[in-house]
């Protein structure tokens, strides 16, 4: 299917699930769920069990939020932004501090730590061990490509504060490459 | 490795990814629980709480009052000087015995009467309310029935 016509269906399916076609909504979450809920499980730290809880939530969020969806965009990134903001949301609900899950000190102080080639895998469970805020910035900006402009406004920081966050968290996961190397 | 590539290694991660259940099913139950108990998905819960906080909020108002009311009526009848009041024991919701003391309480019983049965009226299934309103009738019957006496 060509993606000119897989959006003339999403557009169809938008309006009849915001009429309330639970058919149809089923047909977007099929279209749209690998790409929220990679989004999401990364956001969470590559943990499946809450990834799987906040991808559930953000698709009962969107139903209900569909009749006010207003076709200025497309819906798949409506869906995913909207699904973005259910991971954020999680992570402050957690509490996140910048801190609280890996502090500096307990890592091995490498200097300037090296950019390290490693497996998939390998970075996957680095950026897992990151504290959840500064994971939130590095997977937003360095995997999913937002500006700092837009992290700032879903984060609700200064557009610097995301910069420096990106920055302390590169660090990071340099140093937990480092040291697992 | 340089930063560049290091950089495009980790644009490589944005991948789609399937959970690794299907959630179709667990969302669809949420779907349909919040549509049967006429909840709003959002924000969940809230509103179901919110109103049973309100109807125990009236019970216990309620509940007060009556224990005023038959507090007022014990007191009244305890006092050999209450004087003789309105022998209109028939039911009526507006009855109004000549002693203030009694009127006192029997316009507290006729309030928390009506203000059950509004209750009632929003919330039909509810036991503690339809007690409630129970009691504050047998209540009634028994101021009447005192009064007549001190009477």
């Amino acid at each position: 299917m060509s993606p000119a016509s897989t959006r003339a269906n999403d557009s169809d399916d938008v309006r009849a699930a915001a009429a309330g076609d639970r058919h149809a909504f089923q047909r977007l979450y099929r279209l749209h769920v690998g790409r929220v809920h990679g989004a999401v499980y990364r956001l969470a730290g590559y943990d499946h069990a809450r990834a799987e809880d906040i991808t559930q939530d953000a698709f009962i969020r969107a139903w209900q939020k569909l009749p006010g969806f207003r076709h200025e965009s497309a819906f798949g990134t409506w869906l995913y932004r909207l699904a973005v903001n259910v991971a954020l949301m999680d992570i402050r609900a957690r509490g996140a501090d910048p801190v609280s899950m890996l502090d500096d000190d307990h890592l091995p102080d490498t200097g300037e730590t090296p950019f390290c080639a490693a497996e998939r895998e390998e970075l996957e469970r680095a950026i897992g061990q990151l504290p959840p805020r500064a994971r939130a910035v590095l997977v937003l900006h360095d995997i999913e490509g937002w500006r700092h402009e837009d992290i700032g406004d879903e984060l609700g920081m200064a557009v610097g504060t995301s910069k420096a966050q990106l920055h302390r968290a590169r660090g990071l996961l340099r140093k937990v490459l480092g040291a697992s190397s | 490795m340089n930063e560049f590539e290091w950089r495009r290694q980790l644009r490589d991660l944005r991948q789609p990814l399937l959970p690794q259940r299907d959630l179709w099913g667990s969302i669809e139950a949420e779907l349909d629980d919040a549509e049967r108990t006429h909840r709003p998905v959002d924000g969940v819960l809230h509103e179901p709480r919110a109103a049973r906080r309100r109807h125990w909020l009236v019970a216990a108002g309620l509940a007060a009052s009556l224990l005023l009311a038959g507090g007022i009526g014990w007191r009244v009848l305890q006092t050999p000087t209450a004087t003789p009041v309105a022998s209109n024991t028939k039911a009526s919701s507006h009855w109004k015995p000549s002693d203030p003391r009694l009127a006192g309480a029997a316009i507290e019983l006729d309030a928390a009467q009506m203000e059950l049965r509004l209750a009632i009226r929003q919330s039909p299934d509810s036991p503690s309310l339809q007690r409630l309103l129970d009691r504050a009738e047998q209540q009634q019957t028994q101021l009447r029935h005192l009064a007549s006496q001190a009477g």
